[in-house]
């Protein structure tokens, strides 16, 4: 009687190390993540705020901006909408390079234009695609009938961070968040550049010929 | 007389600050006492005993051989059975001695169980924590985390006192614990169950992820402006994805009038000191508020680039982003003036 208070001890004791190794893992891997999430919240409202950011970001904005003006001297007729998407891509790179790989949307849009140049000759031979778009569209629509408010909401702001569609849901906090600092620091960008050109410009047109 | 026992330890151990020394001097009083009631007597089911000496014996190699003597002394009753069980037991207590501190929980469970006749259901279980968490903490060597990790068990087991699941406190408590001895070594996701919550594995982890998705949700509300009028996450979510919707607007209405300016860039940015002005405009417009639906246009500007008042030298102050505007804009027109000189 004795020893059959004992021994269920121990033989518990040895089952409960084998689960806790077993435990551990998924726990190691949790807090790593965990880390890599704090380093993203905390520094992401920080990283996109300094002057030197918002200096590496201007300068590399003008040169690939000149670099789209000489591309597009080859072609001088360009709609100022077609232009403009240019642009924006063309900032939108350079926001997500500045990033230097650490977020998901970065390097989703640094991915995207070579994924876009893939479809395009993809396109130009099969032109069926449009039609599978429709289909998949409709038959998700049947499939569901309604989900709760908040699920919709993040999965409507998945799709507007670029490239986190299928992420799941503190993550795509987390690169909502790095995501809302760096489009900031566009705008702001963007703007001082808008502001010194127009500020330049009626010099130009004034003394001109 | 273990009633007795008990009540002399939960008064010996309120206070929270008694020292290792105190501890085992302590510790010895109770053998003392032990040694009187066993010798008082002779009834005593082995069950209880051997509890007793398990208790005793996790604590200190020597108590155990201490009370292994004072068993060998006591009657027949027991006989060369006790002997021949207490070996694999003793190597047992080592063996879980050495081992991590979790294992250690397990001669509680059984204690708990079967302390059970007639003893208040609260002081056996804190009384048990706490003796097990001394021995945890002396192992590891730090005081201080001592009567921290102490003051955790009891106020996990006063707060689990009402629920009368023993199996699923003790897991807790096991996960507590564990959480919370391990934490020199890996840093855990330490949770503990509050008073009337449940207390199972699922639970405690779903609580784990709310609590981190909320606190994300709270970085993203000091970022969005107007977030904190909104409680709940639908509203919080609404106002995030109508902000990330309206700056997204805005660079796309920036890319179009940088489009239509485009032809001006290379002639306003060839010059370095305009170069310098461009790059210090910016960091002067990071003062500005950003929460503007419609950018502003410059025309008003305009105007005052007649100011000859202003030094040049003032481009490379950030004070006043004012001052900075119209000191950059100066400095504009006296460059493009003299490049078009020709």
């Amino acid at each position: 009687m004795v020893n059959s208070n004992l021994f269920p001890s121990i033989e518990a004791t040895g089952g409960e190390s084998s689960t806790e190794s077993r435990r551990k893992k998924p726990r190691i891997s949790e807090t790593e993540a965990e880390i890599e999430a704090r380093r993203i919240n905390e520094e992401s409202l920080k990283r996109w705020k300094t002057n030197r950011v918002q200096q590496i970001y201007a300068s590399k904005l003008v040169e690939a901006l000149r670099r789209v003006r000489q591309r597009s001297t080859n072609e001088p007729d360009k709609v100022v909408s077609v232009a403009a998407r240019e642009i924006r891509e063309t900032a939108d790179r350079v926001l997500a390079a500045s990033a230097k790989g650490t977020t998901r949307w970065s390097r989703a849009i640094l991915a995207s234009r070579v994924r876009a140049k893939l479809k395009k000759h993809k396109k130009a031979a099969k032109k069926s695609a449009g039609n599978c778009k429709s289909r998949k569209a409709a038959a998700t629509e049947t499939n569901r009938i309604k989900l709760p408010a908040v699920d919709r909401k993040l999965k409507f702001l998945g799709r507007l961070v670029p490239g986190c569609r299928k992420v799941s849901v503190p993550n795509l906090l987390d690169e909502a968040t790095d995501y809302i600092a760096a489009l900031e620091m566009q705008v702001r960008a963007m703007e001082a550049l808008a502001e010194l050109l127009t500020a330049a410009a009626p010099r130009t047109t004034l003394t001109g010929p | 007389m273990l009633e007795g026992l008990v009540s002399q330890e939960s008064l010996s151990l309120n206070s929270m600050d008694m020292s290792v020394l105190e501890r085992l001097k302590w510790v010895q009083q109770q053998q003392q006492q032990l040694q009187q009631v066993v010798s008082q007597s002779s009834n005593n089911s082995p069950e209880l005993l051997h509890q007793i000496l398990q208790f005793h014996g996790s604590n200190n190699d020597e108590l155990l051989q201490g009370s292994f003597s004072q068993f060998q002394m006591i009657g027949s009753g027991f006989g060369p059975n006790y002997n021949m069980g207490y070996g694999p037991q003793h190597e047992a207590m080592d063996g879980c001695i050495s081992r991590t501190s979790s294992c250690q929980m397990e001669p509680v469970d059984t204690m708990e169980v079967l302390l059970k006749n007639g003893t208040k259901e609260d002081r056996p279980i804190s009384l048990k924590n706490k003796r097990k968490q001394e021995v945890k903490t002396r192992e590891e060597e730090n005081t201080e985390k001592k009567i921290k990790v102490e003051a955790d068990t009891e106020s996990s087991m006063k707060g689990k006192s009402n629920m009368r699941n023993r199996e699923a406190s003790s897991e807790t408590s096991k996960e507590t614990l564990k959480g919370v001895s391990e934490i020199p070594k890996l840093d855990y996701i330490h949770v503990r169950a509050r008073r009337g919550q449940a207390t199972d594995r699922h639970s405690l982890a779903e609580r784990a992820r709310r609590e981190k998705i909320s606190k994300k949700m709270k970085y993203l509300q000091d970022i969005v402006p107007g977030c904190n009028k909104v409680t709940g996450k639908a509203g919080m979510l609404d106002e995030i994805i109508n902000y990330v919707q309206c700056l997204q607007r805005q660079v796309e209405f920036l890319s179009m009038k940088l489009a239509v300016l485009n032809p001006d860039l290379e002639l306003a940015v060839e010059d370095v000191s305009v170069k310098q002005a461009y790059f210090t405009n910016v960091v002067g417009s990071s003062k500005h508020s950003i929460m503007v639906d419609v950018p502003l246009f410059p025309l008003d500007h305009q105007g005052s680039l007649d100011l000859s008042a202003i030094n040049p030298n003032q481009t490379t102050s950030i004070e006043a982003p004012s001052a900075s505007w119209e000191s950059q804009s100066q400095s504009l027109y006296n460059t493009s003036s003299l490049g078009f000189q020709y």
